[in-house]
């Protein structure tokens, strides 16, 4: 196991308090860890998807059933989807929360993480799409003002999960 | 059998049922047979109504909750099966519009067009209870079973492309409208909160 579970408990722990109950996920190799502590967990939904736009219209429409929803997905999943994020839930104003790995940071060089490095957060501001970046445990117990605050924005928020954070080994 | 007859079946048997619609063909001909608020009209992100409907179909467990889908919109995303089959919700029905082009666009023509058997997917994605109805009063003879089964239950509706097709009336509201007539709708139906005390 590349990361400890410490730091997965952690985050599982503040979706939990955030009032999290369905989780509908993509493996990444950095979020592998978080996702199987949810798959872990009998309180939580957990719906695994074969592609990440799945998981945003899941999180819309977990979001009129009344059910407080995360879609835990990679980077480059992210930026398959803005399309729908865009026409879903801005054209009806509805808040889906996304924790996503910042793949393509200057500590992962993977090659093929290279674009999404360089070009995720200038298309998250292209879209008006809030975020926010996770790099210490001393931040993790922010989610739950975050998650209530992408509420009140009424959009897609992206909650980034760095490399440092998750205690990767150097790739 | 022509979509507006398919819907106006499906209407009369809707009971409790809360309805997700594919934009284009399906949403616009359900709003033109019922003028339903309580039915969630996709503006975009086609091809994600089924997974839409069921993010809300897992939430409201003992509330039916059917998806009108459409070939055009299932193509852009037949893995959504795989999911679907994935979780066996027994509250989802999955209806497809298959008429074999794409209506909103002047009838272009499907991919594959007469040459895919979506019920026959859905079989092998690994949902069991499929069936294709081509018929309007066939269908209004299955409802009752289709009604009665547990989900997933996915139906293909084999019905005509209509070349002389007439756009419906529009809906009279969109966007963020219809997210708050459509979650106060299911606030009153269900009992439920879909918006906190603030209104967001």
């Amino acid at each position: 196991m590349l990361q400890t579970a410490d730091v997965n408990d952690q985050i599982h722990a503040q979706l939990v308090k955030a009032g999290v109950h369905l989780a509908a996920t993509l493996p990444d190799d950095w979020l592998n860890g978080l996702i199987r502590r949810v798959a872990r967990d009998d309180g939580m939904r957990h719906i695994p998807v074969g592609r990440e736009a799945e998981a945003i219209a899941i999180c819309a429409g977990a979001f009129f059933g009344g059910a407080r929803s995360v879609a835990i997905i990679g980077n480059t999943g992210l930026l398959t989807c803005t399309g729908e994020m865009a026409t879903l839930c801005l054209r009806h104003a509805i808040p889906v929360f996304c924790v996503v790995s910042e793949r393509g940071s200057i500590d992962d060089h993977m090659i093929y993480q290279e674009v999404q490095g360089r070009r995720t957060i200038p298309l998250l501001q292209a879209y008006d799409f809030p975020y926010r970046i996770i790099d210490s445990v001393d931040e993790i117990e922010t989610i739950p003002d975050a998650y209530e605050w992408h509420r009140l924005q009424k959009r897609p928020f992206v909650l980034f999960l760095t490399k440092k954070l998750l205690r990767l080994k150097k790739s | 059998m022509k979509t507006n007859a398919a819907m106006k079946v499906l209407a009369a048997h809707r009971g409790d049922a809360v309805v997700v619609c594919a934009l284009g063909t399906a949403a616009n001909e359900w709003w033109a047979v019922t003028r339903s608020e309580d039915s969630f009209y996709m503006h975009g992100a086609m091809g994600f109504a089924a997974s839409f409907a069921l993010g809300l179909a897992v939430s409201i467990p003992e509330t039916p909750v059917w998806v009108l889908n459409s070939d055009g919109s299932l193509c852009m995303n037949l893995g959504c099966l795989l999911t679907e089959a994935g979780q066996q919700p027994k509250n989802l029905k999955h209806f497809v519009v298959d008429n074999q082009c794409y209506r909103t666009v002047s009838n272009m023509p499907m991919v594959n067009q007469n040459g895919a058997d979506y019920a026959a997917i859905a079989r092998a994605a690994g949902i069991d209870r499929t069936m294709t109805v081509d018929d309007a009063e066939e269908l209004d003879r299955k409802m009752p079973e289709i009604n009665a089964a547990p989900g997933p239950y996915f139906v293909r509706l084999r019905v005509e492309a209509e070349p002389e097709y007439r756009r419906p009336p529009p809906f009279s509201y969109e966007g963020p409208e219809m997210k708050y007539r459509f979650g106060r709708a299911l606030e009153k139906k269900l009992g439920i909160k879909v918006f906190g005390p603030t209104g967001f």
